[in-house]
């Protein structure tokens, strides 16, 4: 037998591994550009044998649906691929999907203000999938909260759709039951107001009472309140309630660029006299409060809030399901926002899923069955019994459910329930806060919380923080149009 | 079979004998070709296209497009002052964290050298911080100076010395974030210098020690100028390292609070991966590449003036 030389094994090894790889080459090349082939039948199976990559935010409702996806699969015959990111990983991972054109995710959490209003181009136009006969329908799209649909689905042109709304987090204020009555009599005598929230609660009676909880109840909790007010987008949302309370606003018409978003906002208002009021209460309020408040985003709140750290914060709702379940469960009560000279403002922080425009046109069918099936009354539902997720309905349906509705009151196995009267005061268009919807807004959103940074650490005043606030907005949306018209 | 028993010419003599068109790759240079033709597709063209995408408007929508904007991300580069803000906090940060690991890193190296007895477990230990990933690193950071439930923010508060949040303040966020990189990479300092100390021959520094020469004499004298090339290298590694800063920042202060914290490389993230515009987070990358490079060459003028690189 004659043996190899060195020379002939490679070229014979490199022959093979070429005849492995040629199959597999020519049926990618030979695949089809749209995707699966659906199989006639059962509009709800027709894609069954796909995978779907979802790319998720790591929130609640998709922690609730990954631990119980089989519902699906066994409809569809899909799989669900989860991705769960921080929002600012998902936004870059999205934002480079779409400019590769590869298509890699499938259904997108789409954040109104990262995702929907700078990337809206990229995302399917949902309402031809609604309308198509060989795919399932959405059940009762009127169902959904109205605001939200518009909020989380919507960029400026009214009649399309981009996104379902899939979560609905929104800040409302927390506060220790067992200390606001332990203490109810004292301050309301030396406040002169009673001290539990209510519809007429204002932000200066929130800082008065955190301030004399800070003096006169050190042995029950070490601070008043807490802020998350660390240089993140949390200290945007933390001191956004307090400017719209206060009379301020980011652009005229602000309810209308919240709401449907706008390529046009016009000019910011931040400079004006009722945004600096805003932002000088804001610093108030922040001056006395836990002195860790300028370290803590969301999460860092909410921690020192379960570890018994201060009495009440603005905090999103969602937070309720780990509250009910830490030392302090069954001690905190819900309510709607303190007002200002103007209103209550409760920042929205929902989000919806919607479907990459990139992908091949039956992928995204099966897509749509899934954004469809996620946002169904039942999967909603099931989100909000989860013990890993907690869920947020965006649909009216599921409140007026009546083992939903019994959960509203202490002890509830649907510990988000608890807060349903303040989210839904806090819901009200009057109390809503949204904050614009431009393709500008991660810029301005940095430019924003930087700026109201250097005002609580002491390096510049109000004045000069909405002023520099707005020159940065400027910059932010002459850059983002010139991108716009490229 | 013929064999070749001519006796080939001096390597030198015959490249000068060959006209310059007829000199080909020499063997070396045949071996090396493959793996310089991969350094140059993953380096050169993405340096080509960083150029470009600096001097362009950068799109993401419906593909990657560049729109020629020539200069104009430069000049903004030059007069942005939040851009420069972020270059003065690189540098005092790089003073602090490169100076203070070089202190801690030499006296460290000194101290186990003079260890007789369990240095090796001296050495294992003190070497830890750096096996671990930066990113660990400053989650452990956040873990431990959280004001709620963080080791040090209770330390630090029962001691006195401080009683608000560390990573809240921007002086003590600004020296935290210092800290942290000094604890895990001092160890690389020492570990250099401590190969440099094994490498002295022990006779000098005995002989000194005859000759009555004082600890600190024999350290001035024989010891510094001895491991000074070696000193040199650690710098060296640590100044490109400290210029690139980027993990522990990320996973504690992400800049903040009041920009303190955000240097260079945080802005350039911000930049590219938060606004997406791609075309002046290239200028800004090429500005740090710029300075790294030249700071590299610095380094390497003083090792050549000191005989150790060729």
């Amino acid at each position: 037998m004659t043996g190899l030389t060195r020379r002939e094994v490679m070229v014979r090894a490199g022959a093979g591994a070429a005849a492995l790889a040629l199959p597999g080459a020519l049926s990618a090349c030979g695949g089809s550009d749209e995707g699966p082939t659906p199989v006639p039948g059962d509009e709800w199976r027709q894609f069954a044998g796909t995978t779907l990559n979802f790319i998720s935010e790591n929130t609640a409702p998709t922690s609730a649906i990954a631990a119980n996806v089989k519902p699906f699969t066994d409809l569809t015959g899909i799989e669900i691929k989860f991705s769960q990111l921080e929002l600012s990983a998902l936004v870059q991972k999205v934002a480079l999907d779409f400019a590769s054109g590869i298509g890699s995710y499938d259904v997108i959490y789409a954040d109104p203000y990262q995702v929907l209003a700078p990337y809206h181009a990229a995302l399917a136009e949902l309402t031809a999938f609604n309308e198509d006969p060989n795919l399932p329908k959405i059940q009762d799209l009127g169902d959904f909260i109205p605001t939200q649909l518009d909020a989380a689905g919507r960029f400026v042109d009214r009649e399309r759709l981009y996104a379902l709304p899939y979560d609905a987090p929104t800040l409302i204020w927390m506060y220790r039951k067992d200390i606001f009555e332990k203490h109810r009599g004292r301050m309301q005598d030396d406040l002169g107001f009673d001290p539990m929230p209510n519809d007429r609660s204002t932000w200066q009676q929130f800082y008065e009472i955190s301030d004399w909880i800070r003096k006169n109840a050190k042995d029950d909790v070490p601070y008043g309140s807490g802020h998350q007010a660390k240089q993140h987008d949390s200290l945007m949302n933390d001191f956004s309630n307090v400017l719209w309370a206060y009379g301020g606003d980011y652009f005229d018409n602000g309810t209308d660029v919240g709401r449907y978003g706008s390529d046009a906002p016009g000019e910011p208002l931040l400079d004006r006299p009722e945004s600096i009021e805003g932002a000088e209460m804001y610093r108030r309020l922040v001056s006395i409060a836990h002195p860790a408040s300028t370290g803590w985003d969301w999460t860092g709140l909410a921690e020192a809030f379960m570890a018994g750290q201060l009495a009440m914060a603005a905090e999103w709702h969602e937070f309720a399901a780990g509250i009910e379940s830490s030392k302090i469960a069954g001690k905190v009560g819900y309510a709607r926002l303190p007002r200002g000279p103007k209103r209550s403002a409760n920042m929205y922080g929902g989000t919806g899923i919607g479907i990459n425009g990139v992908a091949p046109e039956n992928q995204q069918k099966a897509a749509w069955l899934f954004v469809n099936w996620a946002t169904s009354p039942e999967t909603q539902l099931s989100n909000l019994k989860s013990e890993v997720g907690g869920g947020t309905p965006t649909r009216e349906s599921i409140y007026e459910l009546p083992e939903v509705k019994a959960a509203r009151k202490p002890p509830s196995d649907m510990p988000n329930v608890l807060t349903t009267d303040a989210v839904f005061e806090a819901w009200q268009p009057e109390n809503i806060g949204l904050r614009p919807k431009i393709a500008a807004w991660n810029e301005c959103d940095t430019v924003i919380f930087t700026e109201l940074s250097k005002m609580l650490a002491g390096s510049q005043s109000p004045e000069s923080c909405m002023r520099n606030a707005k020159d940065g907005f400027e910059s932010a949306i002459e850059r983002a149009e010139a991108l716009r018209k490229q | 079979m013929a064999v070749t028993t001519q006796k080939a010419p001096p390597a030198t003599e015959a490249r000068h004998r060959r006209p310059l068109r007829q000199r080909g790759l020499s063997f070396e240079g045949k071996m090396l070709a493959p793996a310089l033709g991969v350094l140059a597709a993953v380096s050169i063209f993405p340096f080509i296209y960083i150029i470009a995408m600096s001097l362009s408007l950068v799109g993401l929508i419906g593909g990657i497009s560049f729109d020629w904007v020539g200069l104009d991300n430069w000049t903004r580069l030059f007069s942005d002052g939040a851009v420069w803000a972020s270059w003065l906090r690189s540098v005092v940060f790089f003073v602090l964290t490169v100076g203070l690991e070089m202190l801690f890193g030499i006296g460290i190296a000194l101290a186990i050298y003079e260890t007789r007895r369990g240095r090796n477990v001296v050495t294992s230990l003190v070497l830890m911080p750096m096996f671990m990933a930066p990113v660990i690193v400053g989650l452990l950071g956040r873990f431990l100076t959280d004001s709620t439930y963080g080791l040090y923010a209770w330390a630090l508060d029962e001691i006195g010395i401080y009683n608000g949040d560390i990573l809240g303040n921007t002086t003590s966020a600004f020296l935290a974030v210092t800290l942290m990189d000094v604890w895990e990479w001092t160890p690389l300092v020492a570990l250099i210098v401590l190969a440099g100390l094994t490498s002295m021959p022990r006779q000098v520094l005995e002989a000194a020690e005859m000759d009555g020469a004082s600890y600190w004499s024999r350290l001035r004298d024989i010891v510094l100028p001895m491991i000074s090339g070696v000193i040199i290298v650690a710098l060296l590694i640590r100044s490109m390292d400290a210029i690139r800063y980027f993990d522990i920042i990320t996973n504690t202060t992400n800049g903040g609070p009041a920009d303190a914290t955000k240097i260079v490389p945080i802005r350039l993230y911000e930049t590219a991966f938060r606004f997406f515009d791609l075309g002046y987070a290239a200028a800004i990358g090429l500005s740090m590449l710029a300075v790294t490079i030249i700071m590299a060459n610095l380094f390497l003028r003083i090792l050549k003036q000191r005989g150790l690189a060729r």
